[in-house]
């Protein structure tokens, strides 16, 4: 398997176990409308960077078969961002604006996370490497 | 037309100016990069897909606050 779909099971791997946290929230605490608003957000932006990496994914592709590429599908991610703010608005009772927008951004904080977890991970100098010079 | 509905309009719009330039940049330094050494492409597609993730999330925050401050 090649790096960005090892990271991108890997982003979908973790935003699942913060639904999973949330769900549970959902169920066992009193806090019903802030984790049904943070659920709805987070499926929805699970969403978004799934679109994205798909798009990316044949973005890459057909750049190196020399084909076009019609679009990235940057209208449909914010369509995606839009139905959840209805969604919110429309069903006030369940949904809360704040944790729905927390939710949706969840996905970026993932990533951002992800890329500098594995950025020290890979840069920090192997233990072998620090004896071959003599320290 | 209210005034809210032309300010929900800017922030969407401005937003969606400012992810097209950038992802317009990035997408170009991508094309070159896999086109000079298709090898990297995996390495290429993980930095153009945090970029453009990061350029966007700045607009997708626009089109909801316009969408929540319409809904008000």
């Amino acid at each position: 398997m090649d790096h960005f779909r090892a990271m991108r099971l890997r982003h979908v791997k973790y935003i699942l176990y913060l639904l999973a946290i949330y769900t549970l929230g959902f169920g066992w605490t009193p806090y019903k409308t802030a984790f049904l608003s943070l659920i709805l957000g987070t499926s929805i932006g699970l969403l978004i960077i799934w679109n994205l990496s798909w798009k990316i994914e044949k973005f890459g592709q057909a750049v190196t078969a020399r084909k076009k590429v019609r679009t990235l599908g940057t209208l449909t991610r914010f369509s995606l961002a839009a139905l959840a703010a209805v969604i919110a608005w429309a069903y006030p009772r369940y949904f809360a604006p704040v944790p729905t927008i927390v939710g949706l951004m969840t996905s970026y904080l993932v990533i951002v996370i992800d890329f500098l977890f594995h950025k020290w991970k890979h840069d920090k100098p192997h233990e072998s490497e620090v004896n071959d010079d003599g320290a | 037309m209210s005034l809210g509905v032309l300010a929900a309009a800017i922030a969407v719009g401005l937003g969606a100016l400012g992810a097209g330039i950038g992802n317009g940049l990035i997408v170009s330094r991508t094309i070159e990069g896999i086109a000079r050494q298709p090898e990297l492409r995996p390495v290429l597609q993980t930095t153009m897909f945090i970029g453009v993730a990061l350029v966007e999330a700045l607009p997708i925050i626009g089109v909801v606050f316009s969408f929540i401050y319409l809904g008000r």
